[in-house]
């Protein structure tokens, strides 16, 4: 019982920890975005950071005052953070394409078709889930959001990685953060649906840690504002994508022939 | 489970992309814009590759080994050959560095046009990966063969494909003719 309770306590104290660094840090992102002038770049990804920093007071008030209302509270505010984390995304995204149009169509249009596809997928996930309790039907869509999510984040990373889009440190910062924390909570969460898995509950344990490692990446990378990566001038851009696309597709044949002459006897 | 196994791709596909992300972005020379003057330059630098064709096929020239083979010592048909095999991994290697240096710079410049068309950018990365796994292929073969007996392995492929090729068209003609009309 004494060994249990030194355990308890000890947890008590490492979640107190997590949570009190968690509100400092995200404090200092967003002290620090004000006095270098990010806030009023990226107004969606710190009204994000607010809006968790909101929910993380309200979750430590329930907790320690009323803790009744911790449980109940928990799936409705962690949903509004997981809708308020699609914000992200669109400030990447809309900071980092702006010089490259046709990337933005294709994105969109790629945008649009994951998110209709996870979509469909995740409502027939939740209609055969059944809507056993509130709490129950807010975790299955909160866990389906994050999924069609990360299915966006994937395609608009592997868009970025293809075309070697340049990001600048304090878009980089947002984005590597934000993908630790969504790649690892997307694994967790699915964990967490699986009944009696012993994984699921160390993986829960080390979430909070994570989310503290993915405040520390934005801190860092937010701290001042960082020059903006070069653009090319415009008489040195091609916009024709035929014309480029043409020329490469010739190169690769004619390279590819020669090879083949040569190394054929 | 599969669901289970989807989301755990899903995941760790996000995180190697964040690192590729950083890599890229860490890379020297990388933020710096291109111009079409560049695409232009590595063309250039890639058709140079090619411009000694003659001394290029003679690294693969059966009539070298030939004589080698009649005319001199063990020792020296070894160093022959160890130098040929030199001569023919560095040139594939080269191409395969201009290769990827010009397919780095198409994607970049790529990322700026009006209307990118996703099918023949689907075309044009088919094109590229065929080229690399089959020179790679080919590296592997003079690395393990040399660059006589590859040739070899090469032009015996080449004529097995070939010959499958054409029993294949011999048939698929039969079949045409054989089906009956409506």
């Amino acid at each position: 019982m004494i060994i249990f309770r030194q355990i308890s306590d000890g947890l008590n104290m490492s979640t107190s920890f997590i949570w009190w660094s968690g509100v400092a840090v995200e404090s200092a992102i967003l002290l620090r975005g004000a006095l270098a002038g990010l806030l009023k770049k990226y107004p969606l990804f710190y009204s994000y950071i607010a809006c968790v920093l909101v929910k993380e007071i309200i979750g430590m008030l329930a907790y320690h005052f009323a803790p009744h209302l911790y449980e109940p509270l928990y799936w409705p505010t962690e949903l509004a953070t997981i809708v308020a984390s699609y914000a992200v995304i669109i400030e990447i995204f809309r900071w980092s394409t702006r010089h490259n149009p046709g990337i933005r169509r294709l994105t969109q249009s790629a945008f649009l078709g994951v998110f209709a596809l996870a979509s469909i997928y995740a409502a027939s996930d939740l209609m055969q889930g059944g809507f056993s309790s509130i709490s129950r039907a807010l975790a299955d869509l909160s866990r389906n959001l994050r999924y069609v999510e990360a299915g966006i984040l994937l395609v608009m990373m592997w868009l970025f990685v293809r075309y070697r889009i340049a990001l600048g440190r304090n878009r980089l910062g947002v984005m590597i953060g934000y993908s630790f924390w969504v790649g690892l909570n997307i694994v967790n969460l699915a964990f967490w649906f699986q009944p009696g898995n012993e994984f699921s509950t160390r993986l829960r344990a080390l979430l909070p840690v994570t989310y503290l490692i993915t405040l520390g990446i934005w801190c860092v990378t937010l701290w001042s504002a960082q020059t903006e990566p070069v653009q090319p001038s415009e008489t040195d851009i091609e916009r024709d994508y035929e014309f480029l696309a043409g020329k490469t597709q010739v190169i690769l044949t004619r390279t590819s022939s020669q090879v083949a002459r040569i190394i054929k006897p | 489970m599969s669901g289970l196994a989807a989301v755990i791709v899903l995941g760790t596909l996000i995180l190697v992309f964040g690192v590729r992300l950083v890599l890229q972005s860490s890379r020297t020379g990388r933020n710096r814009p291109v111009s079409i003057e560049e695409f232009a330059n590595a063309r250039e630098a890639l058709d140079a590759v090619f411009v000694e064709t003659a001394a290029i096929e003679r690294i693969f020239s059966a009539e070298d080994i030939e004589f080698i083979c009649r005319s001199s010592t063990p020792e020296v048909q070894r160093l022959f050959l160890k130098e040929r095999r030199a001569l023919a991994v560095q040139w594939l290697r080269k191409t395969q560095k201009q290769v990827a240096q010009f397919m780095d710079l198409h994607l970049r410049l790529a990322g700026f046009t009006e209307k990118p068309s996703p099918g023949f950018e689907l075309e044009l990365t088919a094109k590229y990966v065929g080229f690399f796994v089959v020179s790679h292929l080919l590296l592997l073969l003079l690395w393990l063969r040399g660059p006589f007996r590859a040739r070899r392995v090469v032009g015996y492929t080449c004529a097995v494909a070939g010959y499958f090729c054409a029993i294949c068209s011999v048939r698929l003609a039969n079949v045409t003719a054989a089906e009956p009309r409506s």
